[in-house]
């Protein structure tokens, strides 16, 4: 790999990507793509966010070199799909992308469910640009776009909007979990009940079934190469922090910097995401979410620790740093164990100059949400759901 | 207690899962705070089981929405819903659910400072509304404080 290769595959990036591709993709050679993002833990494009991990996508009007850098996308291991902003996208740009139509030329919009809300918008396609890999003409969602904003209701009876940067609290989200596509159940053949895609006629939307290609989905899945999963590198933190460089690499095992090495691989329920989580012989449901912004885990009452007083009792608030410990289990029975800590959120919060809180937490009774702390201090790889890697096919997590 | 496990498992198994089970034709979802008969008829075609816990005050309805999701409603001897919860791939429809509290619910969702992220904690006045998760597999409850039958603790609705 040569300084003068690189900038030949900086101008004829196209001819490049279908040279590697010519390779197979088997991991065997080395790709000379770019294949490291930065990443950043800051206050984000709001700043106020907590423990926000950001990158900037490009985003460009298919084909062309109409494109734009967005900064502060919020980097997300537990959903799938490119989502930017409307009010972060250029006129010029956003005028560029391609609308997405169904067989009756209807446009195409999407109600996107997250756990805490949701983002309404039409879906678009764009060539995503990070680092030196690119996806072609895949369909993302821009959010709250003024020409989409009657959002219909059955898509806010499943939460409130976060349409707005306020409410967003980021300028997109870069969905890069272990699964390819956000609705497999919308698909045509399905029941297709769940409220997630719409055609548009005007101002008035229903619910519709959209083809897997034509869906929201994980770019990595879409590059040309490096595109079985990502690594996220974090370093450790050892307590509160203005701000956190890391980096985001695609590809298990393509290219020398994303071996798993020792990585134990932590296999997951192939319809959820999630693997199990056991704390004192009681087991549930987990993730590894850096779109989550702490360790939210059981009730005060079976933690043994307080939250804290109203505003931010979705918070704990131990009298003091509060060590435990809990024990990961994949669907392949590998397991270990993770110790973390928690500390008072109420004093966390009182630096108002720190974005990083490595000891931040809150109750989650239903679910253990290893949230972006978990990632400081680990190498943890995602591994798309039919991909090969070095250590089998993906879905699964490994750290 | 093993030799009794195939002489007389039909007493067994109600004696180790104290629940009797009921099923229903067809229901819907009841609403937060109202009397469970307010069945709404939303054209769902779904299957409630009602469990009655012994030694509980409090009944428990199970339904699975069209979406998948598997909803609970926590029924007080009044018979009024005083909590839902709910699991699966996506949020059951919250309007229907909540009734009349879905736009408080809705309002301060959308005015509370949102510092944590992915773990939704709403209390405003009596309700009480929690959303955790990620795409594909969302668990959620709603409850009233002031209604929660003696005996039933906010814990017990999941």
């Amino acid at each position: 790999m040569t300084f003068g290769r690189l900038r030949i595959i900086g101008i004829a990036h196209g001819f490049a990507i279908l040279w590697l591709a010519g390779c197979g993709g088997g991991g065997s050679h080395k790709s000379a793509v770019i294949n490291t993002a930065p990443l950043v833990v800051n206050a984000g494009p709001t700043n106020n966010y907590a423990n926000g991990l950001f990158t900037t996508v490009t985003i460009c009007a298919s084909g062309t070199s109409t494109c734009q850098d967005v900064s502060g996308v919020l980097v997300d291991t537990m959903s799938y799909g490119v989502r930017i902003l409307s009010s972060a996208l250029s006129a010029s740009v956003s005028g560029a992308l391609t609308q997405e139509k169904d067989a009756n030329g209807n446009s195409v919009a999407e109600c996107a469910q997250f756990s805490d809300g949701i983002t309404w918008g039409p879906v678009k396609k764009a060539d995503v640009k990070i680092a030196g890999e690119q996806a072609s003409g895949l369909p993302i969602q821009v959010i709250g776009d003024p020409a989409f904003s009657a959002i219909p209701a059955n898509c806010t009876s499943a939460g409130a909007p976060e349409d707005t940067l306020q409410s967003l609290g980021t300028n997109g989200i870069l969905g890069i979990g272990p699964f390819v596509q956000d609705c497999p159940a919308c698909a045509p053949g399905t029941t297709n009940n769940q409220n997630f895609y719409y055609a548009c006629v005007g101002s008035s939307c229903s619910v519709t079934t959209v083809a897997l290609p034509q869906q929201v989905q994980n770019p990595v899945a879409a590059f040309s190469v490096d595109n079985n999963g990502v690594l996220v590198e974090l370093p450790a933190v050892s307590s509160s922090a203005i701000s956190l460089n890391g980096s985001l690499i695609f590809g298990i095992g393509t290219q020398s910097n994303n071996s798993l090495a020792s990585a134990h691989v932590f296999k997951l329920d192939p319809s959820t995401g999630n693997i199990n989580t056991t704390f004192k012989t009681k087991s549930y449901p987990s993730f590894l979410d850096t779109g989550s912004n702490a360790y939210f885990f059981l009730d005060s009452a079976t933690a043994g620790v307080p939250t804290c007083p109203s505003p931010a009792n979705g918070f704990y608030c131990p009298s003091s740093l509060t060590n435990l410990s809990a024990t990961n289990t994949g669907t392949n029975n590998a397991s270990g164990s993770v110790s973390f800590s928690i500390d008072n959120a109420d004093t966390l919060f009182s630096n108002a100059a720190d974005s990083v809180f490595p000891t931040l937490g809150g109750p989650n009774s239903g679910t253990f949400d290893w949230g972006l702390p978990f990632f400081y201090g680990r190498d943890v790889f995602v591994a798309i759901e039919g991909a090969q890697t070095p250590a089998g096919t993906g879905p699964y997590w490994a750290y | 207690m093993s030799n009794c496990f195939r002489c007389a498992d039909g007493a067994l198994l109600r004696g180790i899962v104290f629940a009797f089970i009921l099923l229903i034709g067809s229901s819907a979802f009841a609403v937060l705070g109202q009397d469970v008969s307010s069945v709404q008829s939303d054209g769902a075609r779904i299957k409630a089981a009602v469990s009655i816990l012994p030694g509980r005050s409090y009944s428990v309805h199970q339904m699975r929405a069209p979406s998948g999701t598997s909803v609970k409603e926590f029924v007080s001897p009044a018979g009024q819903v005083f909590g839902v919860s709910w699991q699966g791939p996506v949020t059951p429809d919250l309007r229907k659910l909540l009734g009349d509290y879905f736009d408080p619910y809705m309002q301060a969702a959308q005015t509370t400072p949102r510092v944590s992220r992915r773990v939704l904690h709403i209390e405003t006045g009596d309700l009480v509304v929690e959303s955790a998760g990620h795409m594909r597999f969302i668990v959620g409850r709603a409850y009233l404080r002031s209604k929660l039958p003696d005996g039933a603790a906010a814990d017990d609705i999941r």
